[in-house]
């Protein structure tokens, strides 16, 4: 009886080591399997070609249209087109058409579009920046310019109860030449709508656009 | 095979047979030397049925008689050999020859008490960072502890995020091996860490230069070999925890991990390990979002013995790192306010909370190999493993697009491999094997971000054959070849403006496979054949004198950045272009070691000279002087470089209990072509540690370490201007001028208090940066934005069992 038990114990060693051997013969297939497998997928994904990407969120077109109060004077525009988004490169453009009148109020319209791709434009500024007007704040440069800027009392309300420039009325001033810029700042720690005659302030944060529009005149 | 099919016709025999109980049999034994057959003399055999002691001759034979029919279980053992337990089913006289396995310490296949460590290479620069010093990293990451080893230092992203640089040289230069398996984890990033947890591992070795061809052959910076416990061939069981808190970011880590062993060679082991911090400080304010959580997971489980054994292993890590938050910038005149500021533009009050700019990365690794050894011949090892990483970077974005990442990219990785170590001859080793290896790379298109590198399949076939001679007592020499080809198939989009700028009309129109309004989808397939190759030796002059000499040869392809990269790189908020046209990089390495010790002093000197012919780097680019400041745009170019240093570790018992330690690494490096400095080259630094130690005292320990970092005098000038429209101001971008040198004092002690049995508990306190000094380093991507980590107390408790 005894040696029964132990010839059992020696066949289960030894079936342990076949077993063992199978092992080694089922990693064995396991990998060529694998292999072939692998093979085979990336054969089939020949054909399968990845999709575009289109960004979602790039500022491609700012504009900026001034309106006079008096419409026998002429709309000032400004636009800014940066078909891969700030800095992508490409076919860009950068223009001023019409000039200010000295001592007219312009009231200032926005448009923030991504029309990367032409046939999907999205409206940046009013789905994503004035949903967010809390992490959004627009700040204006003046160089050489003569105007007076007021954040009208229905603009868009943001951090800390500053309104962050939507809508805005802009009063020019004596005939001069100069530079116009607008800044778009995202997340700033804290803003000031009325620092700078009104052309406002931000620290933190960082700009998703900062576009200067170079030449405007007022007559 | 032979002999398993002999033992079960034994087995058969037996029951044929049956069961006769005559007691006259003999049993004739002859003991042999597993690898040349010669005897083994004086091996102790134990006959466990009769509890009888018989020992072999000088022919290595032994006899055994009056002996009855059935089952006979003999222990032998002998002086440096692994003790053996065989069965034998007697029936009638008999003769069995037994081989034994005689070269256990040369060979460290099977479990050796002390904690010798085991050299990769023979005549390379190699350096181990072992489990005891490891420990003492466990709330770190292998970036950290790698620094321990004169001429590494670290590529950094703020503190959590740590890359090996070995001489100078990082990234994809650098080959990381995790038990066994090659890292494929989108290492060609700056900031993307391996993705080890460091408390799997239980040492680290750094091998400078492409010594090690085993593991691949374009190592051009060097190998880093990141090996989990050694399996322990008996009964036992045992683990450890660790509990370990700091001050600064207020992070806690645990780790456990348990070990059961068998003397049947089954061995199983599961390890875990958790980390939380929150913001960091400097000694001035808090680092906003540079919190992280860290968990990890490894288990292996298999059979060891002498002769044949399995593993089978799987890791998992997942970090989620969060980036400082003021180092996200819009455009250049962003950068250029927040490098004037002086300080991070937004600090806010401590939190754990990790919010964007963050990466999420999670790793899986599997792997299963087999080993078997020969008579006469050597051993066989087959391996097969998995890796899956997915990587995720969230960008600062509007509204619920916060939550969707910029980057998400998946790298599933296959490979294959079979290795061959002819070691029956000791003094003309021989090992060769062959590697396959099949990469899938999947960029999400759901982003809406364009993809940073693009979907591609890669396939890798390497083959190669090194060999260490013993050509005499005092000298050894090795040598090595080994070839790899490279194929790697993208699926690239490219804006048609950029496609347009860089050329790609004029060379690689037919790559065009598909048009879309603004882009082109392209289908580059390169491949790249490498050759590789190492000689050295390594001589004792005399018994406290070594030298080691070598020369390596590597070819490195292109990465998948270098050739694709062309957009905006969201995590560094710069452009990277990268270029079609690049070939294989070529390095040349020459270095020599010199050592020498006695009882009391330790020196070690490593010299080297590394000429790498088409380097790839990438560099500020400052050609567009019409930049209106949108963002940093950075190049990736091709030069010939050459990079030389110096690494000296030296240390000295003053007396038993006192000891001093000195560590320097000096390094040079220059772009040949343009006369200029190589950017990011580690400037010369310096350690100097002195430690008490009383065995007496529960094995206290006490030192205090001084790291010297000067400034980097030697850069290259990539500065350039940029207009502010608005006011028409130029300004200068200082991205080249490095910061200046620094001084830091750090505390570490420690005891351990041994209780009944295993268990003994060890008691670790160390304070970093002493005196708080306010300091950057060169080599982190974040020095433009904030300072390093101020003054920080560590505690660590370690539970052995």
């Amino acid at each position: 009886m005894n040696t029964n038990n132990q010839n059992f114990k020696l066949m289960i060693t030894n079936f342990l080591n076949f077993n063992f051997m199978k092992t080694t013969k089922f990693l064995l297939s396991a990998i060529v399997c694998l292999t072939l497998v692998t093979t085979f997928t990336s054969c089939s994904d020949d054909d399968d070609n990845p999709p575009p990407v289109n960004p979602t969120e790039l500022f491609t077109n700012v504009t900026l249209t001034f309106t006079p109060s008096n419409s026998t004077n002429a709309t000032v525009v400004m636009e800014d087109i940066q078909p891969n988004g700030q800095g992508g490169g490409g076919a860009t453009s950068n223009t001023v058409s019409g000039a200010f009148v000295s001592g007219e109020t312009y009231s200032l319209s926005l448009a923030a579009t991504d029309a990367s791709d032409p046939n999907d434009v999205d409206d940046l500024l009013n789905d994503d920046v004035i949903p967010e007007a809390d992490e959004h704040f627009f700040v204006y440069g003046l160089n050489g310019l003569n105007f007076t800027m007021t954040r009208d009392a229905n603009d868009i309300v943001g951090l800390d109860n500053n309104k962050i420039g939507v809508n805005t009325t802009w009063v020019a001033g004596a005939a001069s030449t100069g530079n116009l810029s607008i800044t778009l700042v995202h997340e700033a720690t804290a803003v000031d709508d009325s620092a700078n005659n009104n052309l406002g302030s931000a620290t933190g944060g960082e700009e998703d656009f900062n576009i200067t529009f170079t030449g405007v005149t007022i007559n | 095979m032979v002999m398993r099919l002999l033992a079960l016709f034994i087995l058969l025999i037996t029951f044929l047979v049956g069961h006769s109980q005559e007691c006259d049999y003999t049993f004739l034994g002859e003991i042999k030397d597993f690898h040349d057959n010669t005897p083994i003399v004086d091996a102790t055999v134990f006959i466990q049925n009769l509890n009888k002691y018989t020992t072999s001759d000088v022919y290595g034979k032994f006899k055994i008689e009056k002996l009855c029919n059935g089952p006979l279980k003999l222990v032998i053992s002998h002086v440096a050999c692994e003790t053996k337990t065989v069965s034998f089913m007697i029936n009638g006289d008999q003769f069995e020859t037994i081989t034994l396995e005689h070269h256990t310490r040369e060979l460290d296949e099977v479990a050796i008490k002390t904690e010798a460590i085991r050299r990769e290479t023979n005549a390379a620069q190699e350096t181990t960072v072992d489990s005891k010093t490891l420990r003492r990293y466990s709330n770190l990451s292998i970036g950290d502890a790698l620094e321990e080893v004169p001429g590494v230092s670290s590529l950094k992203t703020g503190n959590s995020i740590v890359k090996p640089v070995i001489n100078g040289l990082h990234s994809s230069r650098i080959l990381i091996m995790n038990n066994g398996v090659r890292l494929q984890d989108q290492e060609w990033g700056v900031e993307h860490a391996p993705n080890i947890d460091i408390n799997s591992a239980n040492q680290l070795t750094v091998i400078k230069g492409s010594g090690a061809l085993a593991y691949g052959g374009d190592a051009v910076g060097g190998v880093v070999v990141v090996k989990p416990s050694r399996v322990i061939v008996k009964d036992t069981l045992y683990g450890r925890t660790v509990f370990g808190g700091q001050t600064n970011g207020r992070g806690y880590n645990i780790t456990s991990s348990l070990n059961k062993n068998y003397s049947s060679g089954w061995f199983g082991h599961i390890q875990s390990s958790y980390r939380r911090s929150g913001d960091f400080q400097t000694p001035d304010y808090n680092l906003s979002n540079t919190g992280l959580e860290s968990f990890g997971v490894s288990t292996r489980f298999g059979k060891k013995s002498f002769e044949s054994g399995f593993e089978v292993y799987y890791s998992f890590l997942n970090n989620e790192i969060g980036i400082l938050r003021a180092a996200h910038i819009g455009n250049l005149l962003d950068f250029e306010r927040a490098i004037n500021a002086g300080q991070p533009i937004r600090i806010e009050d401590f939190t754990y909370d990790i919010n964007v700019p963050k990466q999420d990365v999670k790793h899986h690794l599997a792997k299963v190999n087999y080993y078997k050894r020969f008579q006469n011949f050597g051993k066989v090892s087959l391996q097969y493993d998995y890796q899956n990483n997915r990587r995720q970077e969230f960008d600062v974005r509007v509204g619920d697009r916060r939550n969707i990442p910029a980057v998400d990219l998946i790298l599933q990785t296959h490979s294959i491999l079979a290795d061959v170590n002819l070691d029956s001859n000791l003094d003309r080793k021989y090992n060769f094997g062959i590697v396959a290896r099949y990469q899938d790379n999947f960029a999400d298109p759901d982003t809406g971000v364009r993809r940073i590198v693009p979907d591609y399949d890669k396939y890798d076939f390497g083959a190669y054959i090194t060999t260490e001679w013993q050509l005499s007592d005092d000298l050894i020499a090795d040598a090595g070849v080994r070839y790899d080809f490279n194929r790697i198939d993208a699926k690239k989009f490219y804006l048609r403006s950029n496609w347009e700028d860089r050329g790609y009309d004029e060379d690689f129109q037919n790559l065009i496979i598909e048009e879309f309004p603004t882009q082109f989808l392209t289908n580059p397939v390169f491949n790249y054949h490498n050759f590789s190759a190492s000689i050295g030796g390594k001589y004792s002059i005399s018994d406290n004198h070594k030298a080691m000499l070598n020369f390596s040869h590597a070819n490195r392809p292109p990465n998948p950045s270098e050739l694709f990269s062309d957009g905006l790189h969201h995590a560094l908020a710069r452009f990277e272009i990268g270029d079609l046209r690049f070939n294989q990089e070529i390095a040349n390495r020459i270095s020599a070691s010199y050592n020498y010790t006695n009882s009391k002093f330790n020196f070690l000197a490593e010299v080297f000279y590394n000429r790498i012919d088409d380097y790839i780097f990438l560099r500020p680019d400052n050609s567009d002087l019409s930049n209106r400041g949108y963002f940093a745009v950075w190049i990736y170019e091709q030069t010939n470089a050459e990079l030389f240093g110096i690494d000296i570790n030296a240390t000295y018992d003053i007396t038993p209990q006192i000891q001093y330690n000195h560590k320097s690494s000096f390094i040079k490096g220059y772009d040949l072509k343009t006369d200029l400095p190589l950017i990011d080259i580690p400037p010369f630094s310096t350690t100097n540690q002195i430690r008490y130690y009383n065995e007496k005292w529960n094995n206290f320990s006490a030192s205090l370490k001084s790291e010297w970092v000067l400034e980097q005098n030697e850069f290259p000038n990539f500065n350039y201007t940029v207009i502010n429209q608005l006011t028409e101001e130029e300004f200068e971008i200082d991205i080249s001028t490095p910061p200046p040198a620094y001084h830091l004092l750090h505390f570490y002690s420690d005891a351990t208090f041994n209780f009944k049995g295993k268990t003994s508990l060890n008691v670790a306190f160390g304070i970093n940066n002493i005196f708080n000094s306010s300091y950057r380093n060169y080599l982190n991507g974040l020095r433009f934005f904030a300072d390093d980590l101020g003054r920080n107390f560590t505690l660590q408790l370690q539970l052995n069992y």
